[in-house]
């Protein structure tokens, strides 16, 4: 019922706790502080990796999503993988405009602004709250996963509008830091290490959180499914014989 | 509030969001299994 083998998640869930301790190291103290925006930049070595690993979340959900769809590969593994990753993708987009919000108020002077970055993943948030509550909206499992599917393919539309919303908009917010639409690299040295060395701590923390999830998305369709097969026994077990208030009608007739 | 304090703040909310979240997970995930193991 997991995802990966239980050594293999032990290990990853070891290596990504060991990389967020580097990348603290090298985010607070190690990277120099930027040369216009001082040690509020450090912010970028946490916002950036949080920004990736919601698009890669929302892409794994829109990928399992399209794979529950296709008759071929239907199974509800997909569907779990779905619903796990998109939890996951809540998680980190959240936190993307929370240290958005604390590097936005000594670099810019406000706390929020409607620029069209900071709307555009504030809609990307509330659209996948919306498809987490169309999970819980009760259902039979295969049709609760078809509705959720085409839900997460729609919701996806919006990933690629934040991404370029830099690109094909004047916004306040500053343009692509690691790479131009022309592919030019605009960080280096130590700073561009730690900004990397954080999307990979970033991602390895998303593997891990995504097998744990998963699986206790398993053993609760598990316990759920049992839940239901035993209410629908006793509900037949008890067909059988007359409820007390039938009894006292038949002795009256 | 200066820099360092909005730097503070934000790993510290990081941490925290991390933690919490994985703890939700260990402890649903471990009532699960002793439901699991009742049933």
């Amino acid at each position: 019922m997991t995802l990966l083998k239980p050594a293999m998640g032990r290990a990853i869930g070891w290596a990504a706790l060991g990389a967020l301790v580097v990348l603290a190291l090298f985010g607070l103290w190690g990277a120099p502080p930027d040369a216009v925006q001082g040690d509020a930049q450090r912010l970028m070595y946490l916002h950036v990796p949080a920004a990736w690993v919601a698009y890669l979340a929302f892409g794994v959900t829109a990928a399992a999503s399209g794979l529950w769809l296709w008759p071929r590969t239907r199974s509800m593994v997909w569907d779990r993988i779905a619903g796990a990753s998109a939890e996951l993708g809540v998680v980190f987009t959240a936190l993307t405009l929370v240290l958005g919000s604390l590097w936005g108020r000594p670099v810019w002077g406000v706390w929020w602004a409607w620029d069209a970055r900071l709307v555009t993943t504030a809609v990307l948030l509330f659209l996948y709250l919306g498809y987490l509550a169309l999970r819980r909206v009760p259902a039979a499992p295969e049709a609760r996963a078809k509705r959720c599917a085409i839900a997460a393919l729609v919701a996806f539309v919006d990933v690629p509008i934040v991404h370029f919303s830099v690109t094909w908009w004047r916004t306040l917010h500053q343009d692509a830091t690691v790479f131009d639409p022309a592919l030019k690299a605009h960080i280096h040295g130590v700073m561009a290490f730690t900004l990397w060395f954080g999307v990979l701590a970033f991602t390895l923390v998303y593997v891990s959180l995504l097998d744990r999830r998963y699986r206790l998305a398993a053993l609760e369709e598990d316990l759920d499914a049992r839940e239901l097969e035993q209410a629908i026994a006793e509900r037949v077990a008890g067909a059988g014989t007359p409820a007390p208030r039938d009894r006292e009608e038949v002795g009256v007739v | 509030m200066s820099d360092v304090g909005y730097v503070v703040a934000g790993w510290s909310i990081t941490g925290a969001v991390l933690l919490g979240y994985w703890l939700w997970l260990v402890r649903r995930t471990r009532r699960a299994e002793r439901l699991d193991g009742d049933a």
